[in-house]
């Protein structure tokens, strides 16, 4: 393809803007990264900007080094794996029956379903059913009482009504049933919107830490960033320094920054490897007369 | 298949589901009078008849208060997750406690653990599902009351009265007055027993001592030598600070005005203020309705506007270290702050820092610098009291719980608990006084002193006052012990220690901490900032909301209160 | 005539009969997992007691709309209300349209490796905690000491109080909750480019298009359906309020403009323990969005397209 040259122009103009808001994003992020292997003294001088200055890997060892934190970052590792795939599968039993227009009961069902994502009751209610289904304190807390999220239903669905009927109705009037056809049309074509709410729903389970903070205390089977919230807390929590007079010393601003990084690290490793889904290419073409 | 079917399905599953949620959220309420059967035991607390055996028969004990069946309770326990830890409900303190309530009265503790973080809410769940601690706890005496005021909390009064001769330790270390401290004159319920706080240092004026050497000024003793000091910092910034000539804050504050301008606030309250006006206008914690405190933030605006306080003070909330970053480059001259504010935190210290980023000389010391109108450097100290400690309604277990109270009060195991083994947690020096050692592996302590587990006890306590004072000073390593001296003695001089008022509970006092305490914070920040000719205008639309807001309703009521118990005395016995 | 019609419904059947079986299990984790606790809002119109069922609790006072009346005869409550209003419009204004634009250009960038490269930096905000993010906020825009103040003042510029004043922190406000999250929405648009025909551009190429006229015709319409449900979905959250990102960048300077509604609930509501309280201003957004949930969803049936339902 020969392009023009305004169009030339464009794509340089295109890549200056895109340049300016990757240094937006990715400047702070550095900024973190250097705070995050400094020494303490540099950072009460102000001195770090985008490069560690007085090299130290302090806070990495204190959470790397204590087989507690690798345990709950295997242990945060395979519940999000767990969640994602589990979470995935409930939200596409749910997305995709009511892609069919006709479905009775539809309306009612998706009335049901919206309704839960404005009405909620709060932690206290939860706290009492998950007691009574003995769910307190067993690693499917979890797992479970997050397994859909409505919004993300909702996505789903309008993805896939974005993929033409005819392709279903083809599928069907060569004897295939509602799951051969969600197996055999939906599935292959939706991998954009799929890879997107995994990733969603990952990011969301390894960054989470409000619902183990309420409803487990075995401590085997703590996210990481709940662990790391917890360090933050000891360390730098005025209205508990000044209640009790005491503070511990302090790796806080190391830390603080270092908890940055174990949020955003694996992310960037994941993502990646699923940009492969955002490709365009899909191919819509067999549509059969 | 129809759909007319398919709305019967859903409007069963539906009229299901509120079924259910009407089945599970039901529970057996705890019985609403919360006197629990044993206070109801037919042994008179008068004792009368026969000897004191047959009463602690009936209650279960031997003559030794040793349950003959093992009894159980649950005690909260912090759980920090601090780095390091061990588990604060099984660990060698705990196994201590544990085996001590075994032997010496057969009770056997499990320690629930709460997150210090969110302690809150957490104990909010455990109440609401009937599974809260025997012994619960919290720094927040409002929490309780609106928990006994839903049922929810043992009334002690009946429990106290009756026990009373079971628990000398207790009864020796809190005292009637920690011990009956929130007692309700008008109902006699009282819902907490009050800990001690051991140490009553509160806040503290800090000056350069370096700077005055350098400038030859002697230490400020009265408000207009302070400012005039602060002055003369701002004016000889590039003999102080050189090069940072620019950087020079001569005095600092953060948002938390009240706080960290204490000293100076209270020299504008009159120094005859009655314990009645203290009581009446005392809701706020920072004296924020105290007559005259407007002058003091008056001067505070005054030295704003003239260039003699951190200009930025407002920006940065709570834990974040800007500030102290700039105390520790060297470039504050003065501040008020926690007593041993500079000298904390060993290496990482305001103190450390300025040794080692400035020179051996730059130290922060303690000073008195704001005489009241009759010549006193008063302060306002808090009352000796500091965790409230209650049992939720559902303990079945009271005796066996106060048993606890009263073990964890008993000198020798609280010394044990905040000061642990000899050559582990602490070493004793020649003086007598001990000095305490950061212990890693299974005998660390997780939170300072152990408080977590002396939970009737804040603050060092050895049982003779001199050495205490020597071991609180051996905690700060590396600061030479005469500011530490310094500190603390300034820190209490002419104090007056917080009364008890007891008038019963305040009404109009519910659920409005935390919105009036930002209230107030957000006025003072204004005013300090606003220009002076405007100071009077802010200050006082922002004192009106306050009142308004139902801070007006506060003052009246306690007022009210404290005419119907006390008549016309203005002070306090 | 009757086979075939025996045979077209036994087909029906079968085909509903496995979809239901699909929504089976989430339809029971709702119910479990949704409904079952919302017996509890009705707190909102009783006086809450920690240790009964909500059946048991006793009636709040004028007809159970004591909390309600409660909430909106305190100032606070109509300054939280107005606040929380006019920085989600703010932000929707502004802050929805933006991912978008970003989408589309992230889309025509040219280069390759640093198409793949850009798309995976600009979602990093994302993952900053908005305690971070305001401690960055002060190191940039604080009056005396923030690095854009010490440059506009080294250029001989006064200072700009982005933090300080009103207006201006509510500028830094929408353009921080803009920066933190306009490259992760991008994914979704991102994703559904990807799912746009490119048999379309192609042709639109050999007839001759411009690169804007392929956006408008092609780009723009295909992702017309995203667009339309993100918008609704969003106006169905008007009056709703976060609370990390008002409670990280607010001070006391600017509460007039900061204190949201999610603030107002955790100073009056949760601090202060009055649960029927913060239940019942819940209840309140909650019901408020639903209606802008509906009317939303109505315009966008009126306009052709497809809603939610």
């Amino acid at each position: 393809m020969i392009k023009s040259r305004s169009h030339k122009i464009g794509d340089w103009v295109i890549a200056a803007f895109c340049l300016l808001c990757v240094l937006a994003c990715l400047l702070p992020v550095l900024n973190i990264l250097a705070r995050s292997l400094s020494s303490a003294d540099a950072l009460v001088k102000g001195e770090v900007l985008l490069w560690p200055v007085g090299l130290n890997f302090d806070a990495y060892m204190t959470v790397l080094g204590d087989s507690k934190y690798t345990w709950s970052l295997l242990w945060t590792a395979i519940l999000t794996v767990i969640v994602t795939l589990w979470s995935m599968f409930m939200t596409v039993m749910c997305a995709y029956p009511l892609i069919y227009d006709n479905l009775k009961g539809k309306k009612i069902i998706l009335a049901i379903i919206l309704f839960t994502m404005y009405f909620s009751a709060g932690t206290i209610p939860t706290y009492l059913l998950l007691k009574e289904l003995h769910l307190l304190n067993n690693p499917l807390v979890l797992i479970i009482p997050n397994s859909i999220s409505v919004f993300y239903v909702i996505i789903m669905r309008s993805f896939l009504f974005g993929i033409p009927d005819s392709l279903r109705e083809s599928a069907e009037l060569d004897g295939a049933g509602p799951l051969r056809v969600l197996v055999s049309v939906y599935l292959p074509l939706s991998m954009p919107v799929l890879a997107t709410l995994a990733l969603f729903y990952a990011v969301g389970r390894w960054n989470g830490f409000s619902d183990a903070l309420m409803f487990m205390s075995d401590r085997t089977y703590f996210p990481i960033q709940l662990l790391l919230y917890n360090i933050l807390n000891s360390i730098t929590s005025v209205e508990v320094a000044t209640q009790e007079g005491f503070s511990s010393p302090g790796l806080s601003e190391t830390i603080k920054s270092a908890t940055v990084m174990f949020a955003t690290v694996p992310i960037l490793l994941v993502y990646p490897w699923l940009q492969r889904y955002f490709i365009s290419g899909v191919t819509i073409g067999a549509v059969k007369g | 298949m129809g759909f007319r079917k398919s709305m019967s399905i859903l409007t069963v599953i539906i009229a299901f589901a509120l079924v259910i949620a009407g089945c599970t959220s039901d529970k057996p309420a705890p019985s609403s009078s919360p006197a629990p059967a044993d206070s109801t035991t037919p042994a008179a607390s008068n004792n009368s008849e026969g000897s004191g055996d047959a009463r602690l028969e009936a209650l279960g004990l031997d003559s030794d208060l040793k349950f003959k069946e093992t009894r159980k309770i649950t005690v909260e326990i912090y759980d920090r997750g601090n780095d390091g830890g061990t588990p604060p409900e099984d660990n060698f303190y705990t196994q201590y406690i544990k085996d001590g309530m075994l032997r010496d009265h057969n009770v056997e503790v499990t320690f629930v653990p709460v997150p210090r973080w969110t302690e809150t809410e957490v104990i909010n769940n455990y109440l609401a599902a009937n599974q809260a601690p025997d012994v619960s706890l919290t720094y927040s005496y409002p929490t309780i009351q609106t928990y006994a005021n839903m049922g929810g909390v043992l009334d002690l009064a009946p429990l106290l009265e009756e026990y009373k001769d079971l628990l000398p330790d207790m009864w020796e270390y809190l005292t009637d007055t920690n011990i009956y401290w929130d007692q309700d004159p008008n109902t006699g319920t009282l819902w907490a027993l009050e800990a001690k706080l051991n140490i009553l240092n509160r806040i503290n004026t800090f000056v350069r001592e370096d700077w005055l050497k350098q400038l030859n000024i002697p230490a400020p003793t009265t408000l207009q030598e302070f400012e005039d000091m602060l002055v003369a910092f701002k004016d000889n910034a590039s003999t102080l600070l050189g090069a940072d000539a620019d950087k020079m804050i001569p005095f600092s504050t953060s948002f938390d005005v009240g706080w960290r301008a204490d000293h100076l606030t209270g020299s504008f309250v009159p120094n005859d203020i009655t314990d009645k006006d203290v009581f009446i206008n005392g809701f706020d914690d920072r004296r924020f309705l105290f007559p005259n405190y407007k002058e003091g933030i008056r001067v505070l605006n005054k030295w704003y506007n003239e260039g003699l306080i951190w200009k930025d003070f407002p920006l940065y909330p709570a834990g974040d270290t800007t500030e102290d970053n700039l105390m520790k480059l060297g470039y504050v001259g003065a501040f008020m702050h926690n007593w041993d504010y500079p000298y904390r935190n060993g290496e990482d210290s305001i103190h450390a820092s300025l040794q080692r980023l400035v020179g051996p000389d730059a130290a922060y010391v303690a000073i008195e610098s704001f005489p009241n109108d009759a010549g006193v450097y008063k302060k306002f100290l808090s009352g000796p009291v500091d965790r409230k400690i209650f049992f939720p309604a559902t303990n079945k277990e009271p005796l066996a719980s106060l048993l606890y109270v009263n073990w964890i009060s008993k000198l020798e195991n609280r010394v044990f608990l905040q000061f642990g083994e000899e050559g582990v947690t602490h070493e004793k020096l020649e003086d007598g006084s001990l000095k305490t050692i950061a212990a890693t592996g299974e005998k660390i302590m997780n939170s300072p002193a152990n408080i977590d587990y002396t939970i009737t006890s804040n603050g060092l306590d050895l049982g003779d006052p001199e050495l205490t004072v020597k071991s609180i000073a051996n905690g700060y390593a590396g600061v030479d012990s005469r500011l530490i001296e310094v500190a603390h003695k300034i820190t209490t001089n002419q104090g007056r220690i917080g009364q008890n008022v007891n008038v019963g509970e305040i009404k109009a006092e519910d659920g409005q901490g935390q919105a009036l305490k930002e209230k107030r914070d957000t006025i003072l920040n204004k005013a300090v900032v606003a220009p002076v000719d405007k100071f009077d205008e802010v200050y006082d639309s922002g004192m009106d909301d306050y009142l308004k807001s139902g801070g007006q309703a506060i003052i009246d009521e306690r007022k009210t209160a404290w005419e119907a118990i006390f008549g016309d005395k203005t002070m306090l016995d | 005539m009757s086979t075939t019609k025996m045979s077209k419904s036994l087909v029906y059947m079968k085909r509903y009969w496995i979809l239901y079986a699909m929504l089976a299990l989430p339809m029971a984790f709702f119910i479990i997992f949704r409904y079952i606790p919302m017996g509890y809002i009705q707190i909102a119109f009783k006086n809450y007691s920690i240790i009964q069922s909500p059946w048991q609790m006793e009636w709040a006072a004028n007809h159970g709309f004591e909390y309600f009346i409660k909430a909106f005869s305190n100032r606070d409550f109509l300054y939280a209300l107005r606040n929380t209003l006019l920085l989600n419009f703010l932000d929707l204004l502004i802050g929805f349209p933006a991912p978008i634009m970003l989408a589309i250009i992230l889309n025509e960038l040219a280069f390759k490796r640093f198409k793949k490269f850009t798309q995976t930096v600009v979602y990093m905000p994302h993952f900053l905690s908005w305690v971070i993010i305001s401690g960055m906020a002060l190191q940039l825009f604080a009056p005396t000491t923030g690095l854009v103040n010490i440059l506009l003042n080294n250029m001989g510029f006064e200072s700009i109080p982005f933090l300080n004043d009103p207006k201006y922190w509510v500028a830094t406000y929408i353009f921080l909750g803009i920066w933190q999250s306009c490259g992760w929405n991008t994914i979704i648009y991102l994703a559904a480019i990807a799912g746009i025909n490119p048999e379309l551009y192609e042709a639109s190429a050999v007839d001759g298009a411009s690169r804007l006229r392929k956006i408008w015709h092609i780009t723009l319409p295909g992702l017309r359906p995203t667009i339309i449900v993100l918008l609704i979905l969003s106006l169905g959250q008007i009056l709703g309020s976060e609370f990390d990102r008002p409670y990280a960048l607010s001070n006391k300077l600017v509460s007039e403009v900061s204190n949201v509604i999610s603030i107002f609930v955790y100073n009056n509501g949760i601090r202060g323990l009055q649960f029927s309280l913060s239940t019942a201003v819940g209840l309140f957004q909650s019901v408020v969005c639903v209606i802008f949930l509906f009317a939303a969803n109505a315009l966008a049936k009126k306009s052709g397209d497809r809603g939610i339902w």
